[in-house]
């Protein structure tokens, strides 16, 4: 019973973090130790991008059973696209265009949650369909054109103080507010009620739709947020810059240790989970394995973790 | 019916076929001038459903339009399949039925249409297929070859190099797909004659700007010095911000006629006298089909494959194509009748295929 033991010693968020040591600790090994910091430093940058739109993301799956936002990379797309509208690549109009993508990815949750409430849509064909009408926005909006940043959001998106990158600095503290909210604020504490039985949180006198329709508008605004940021760091906003963050806002959000129906969340543990998944592309790529033995190795290597994470008893 | 005299039938369907072309047109090189006025022309497109194919529907439109005014075609039609072969086919069997004397085809399907594309050639229509594998053989194909793009690629890194030794990073495409294999075995083909060329490391890029510089930022911090990367279009742009975000030496990246591309190259060279190449396939591949039908409809020899050149920007023409494209385009051509008539002889005496003029 000794794995049990050690099992319950090492918390479940912990292993994304105990996987990426390990990958890190591999790909430093193979490319000798001069790779280690630029490693890091590559991993740490995108995985703030995921770590961001996970973090939405978390609120959303840990809100019920059945709860989850598949319209996130067109809101990130969208949001981006009307950001850099706004700011028209002018310095002075960055906080604008901040502040417009904010509420853009707001208006957008609200509208997913208005479509699962009001017309009782499961919220996978809600979200779904909502996604089409914000890419068809979006696509109006610059079409194939790449929208650039102003050179301020540029600076911003890739500066380091003192060699400490700012961007997955400031989505830490973001981390740590959504930490925080989830244990010691009364939307914190009423959200994970409504997950866990949305019956008891009725009848506790929670305000179950509202809590729901805030969780889907701050899963909005994380994802646009991600989407601004995003469109400095890759030098402007494109159609398809969202893609990648379909699969994966959800796939962190799990591993890192927040159950699929609802009702627990963690959302340190959703940094552990984007970096690991970041260092296991860049562990594939320095070993030059072919095509097909990257694809094997990513889905053996995330079953292998997902096998040995404790799973909470059913009560 | 057996012919009696094979000799004495072959003879006389020569004859006659010399007899249905007009006298100008035998001549070997150059524009066929027989008389198509008469003639209409018909596109059959497998889907219209992304920018590339709007370009390349517009790009078709507007030579054909020109060639009506000009009275070198009676009149054209271009209808698009919603993906559906069956629908494709089917609109294929009412252009034979319509009348049309070309066929051009965009095929959704390498096989599955031949059953059409055989009824049209059956029926004296001169089918041609571009952008696309089609198997029957009766039809033309416009394509471009895959291995020229890797060649194209290595021969101007050779003219930057010389013999040194050059370490290669290279960005595909997505794996598992016909067309990334197909390219990347030119390249593997085309680094035969160059031993001096290693390729150190490969990413993925999915020919996404933001997917190519994720894999390349992921893979930098483990290569060794990068002199140039190899790319497929697409992803040269977020391959240069993976090495600016790096603060790495910026390799020759080749490009991909992406109007961003060219844009940071053009300012890179004002900065430091960065240079590179770029180099892409154009969507109005369509105006060389369409000028391939007129001129075997006008009588012109056309080999059954015609290779088209890629469109290739140096740094001595970036100027003028970046003037010409707007934000957030890909360089794209304008084929006339005597280009495609240049394109048509290179591939008949295989040599060296014309290159595309810049922009005026």
């Amino acid at each position: 019973m000794s794995l049990g033991r050690l099992r319950l010693a090492v918390p479940p968020w912990s292993y994304g973090f105990l996987a990426a040591l390990a990958l890190w600790a591999a790909t430093t090994l193979h490319s000798g130790a001069g790779s280690a910091g630029g490693v890091l430093a590559s991993a740490l940058a995108f995985a703030a991008f995921t770590v961001l739109v996970g973090t939405g993301q978390m609120l959303v799956i840990a809100s019920g059973p059945g709860n989850i936002d598949l319209s996130v990379p067109t809101v990130l797309t969208l949001a981006s696209y009307v950001a850099m509208s706004v700011m028209a690549g002018r310095n002075a109009l960055l906080v604008p265009g901040v502040l417009a993508a904010l509420l853009v990815g707001a208006a957008a949750g609200a509208l997913n949650y208005a479509a699962i409430a009001a017309l009782r849509l499961p919220p996978i064909i809600a979200t779904l369909a909502w996604s089409f009408v914000f890419e068809s926005f979006a696509f109006d909006i610059g079409g194939q054109t790449r929208l650039k940043p102003p050179a301020l959001l540029s600076d911003f998106a890739a500066a380091r103080w003192g060699g400490v990158q700012i961007v997955p600095l400031a989505v830490m503290l973001v981390t740590l507010l959504a930490a925080v909210m989830l244990r010691r604020t009364i939307y914190g504490r009423h959200l994970l009620a409504t997950g866990q039985s949305e019956r008891a949180a009725r009848l506790a006198g929670i305000a179950v739709g509202r809590v729901r329709l805030a969780a889907y508008m701050l899963c909005g605004a994380t994802g646009a947020l991600a989407g601004v940021l995003l469109a400095g760091f890759t030098g402007g906003a494109s159609l398809n810059m969202g893609r990648s963050y379909l699969l994966s806002s959800i796939a962190v959000v799990v591993l890192g240790g927040t159950s699929v129906s609802g009702g627990q969340a963690n959302a340190v543990g959703i940094w552990g989970a984007a970096l690991f998944f970041n260092l296991m592309t860049t562990m594939l790529n320095s070993f030059g394995f072919q095509a097909g033995a990257r694809f094997l190795l990513t889905g053996a290597l995330i079953i292998l973790i997902v096998a040995i994470v404790p799973r909470r008893r059913a009560a | 019916m057996k012919p009696q005299h094979p000799a004495r039938a072959a003879a006389l369907a020569l004859a006659a076929a010399l007899a249905a072309l007009p006298a100008a047109a035998r001549a070997q090189d150059g524009i066929a001038t027989g008389n198509t006025s008469a003639m209409s022309i018909a596109f059959s497109n497998s889907y219209a459903g992304n920018s590339f194919r709007q370009v390349m529907i517009k790009s078709f439109q507007q030579i054909a339009a020109q060639a009506e005014k000009e009275h070198l075609i009676k009149g054209y039609t271009v209808v698009s399949a919603n993906n559906s072969v069956t629908q494709q086919a089917a609109q294929i069997e009412n252009m034979i039925l319509q009348g049309y004397k070309a066929i051009i085809v965009l095929a959704g399907s390498d096989t599955a249409l031949n059953g059409a594309i055989k009824d049209a050639c059956g029926a004296g229509i001169v089918v041609v297929a571009f952008a696309s594998g089609v198997t029957e053989p009766c039809a033309y194909r416009v394509d471009y070859n895959l291995d020229s793009y890797g060649k194209a690629e290595l021969d101007f890194l050779a003219s930057r190099f010389g013999n040194r030794k050059v370490n290669l990073l290279e960005i595909r495409g997505m794996a598992g797909d016909g067309f990334d294999k197909r390219l990347h075995a030119g390249v593997e083909k085309a680094l035969k004659a160059h031993p001096n060329f290693k390729i150190v490391g490969q990413v993925y890029g999915q020919w996404t700007e933001t997917i190519a510089q994720k894999q390349v930022a992921s893979i930098l911090p483990s290569l060794p010095r990068i002199d140039a990367v190899l790319t497929q279009g697409g992803d040269g742009y977020g391959a240069a911000m993976a090495f600016q975000t790096a603060h790495r030496p910026m390799p020759v990246i080749i490009m991909g006629n992406r109007q961003q591309e060219l844009a940071l190259w053009s300012k890179l060279h004002a900065k430091t006298g960065y240079e590179t190449f770029s180099l892409g396939a154009t969507p109005s591949v369509s105006q060389v089909a369409f000028w391939v039908a007129q001129q075997i409809l006008a009588g012109k020899k056309v080999p059954k494959f015609v290779e088209v050149p890629l469109l290739t920007i140096h740094q001595a023409d970036l100027a003028a194509w970046l003037a010409k494209i707007p934000p957030g385009g890909v360089a794209n051509a304008t084929y006339s009748q005597a280009l495609v008539a240049k394109i048509i002889d290179a591939n008949v005496h295989h040599t060296a295929l014309p290159g595309i003029p810049a922009p005026q």
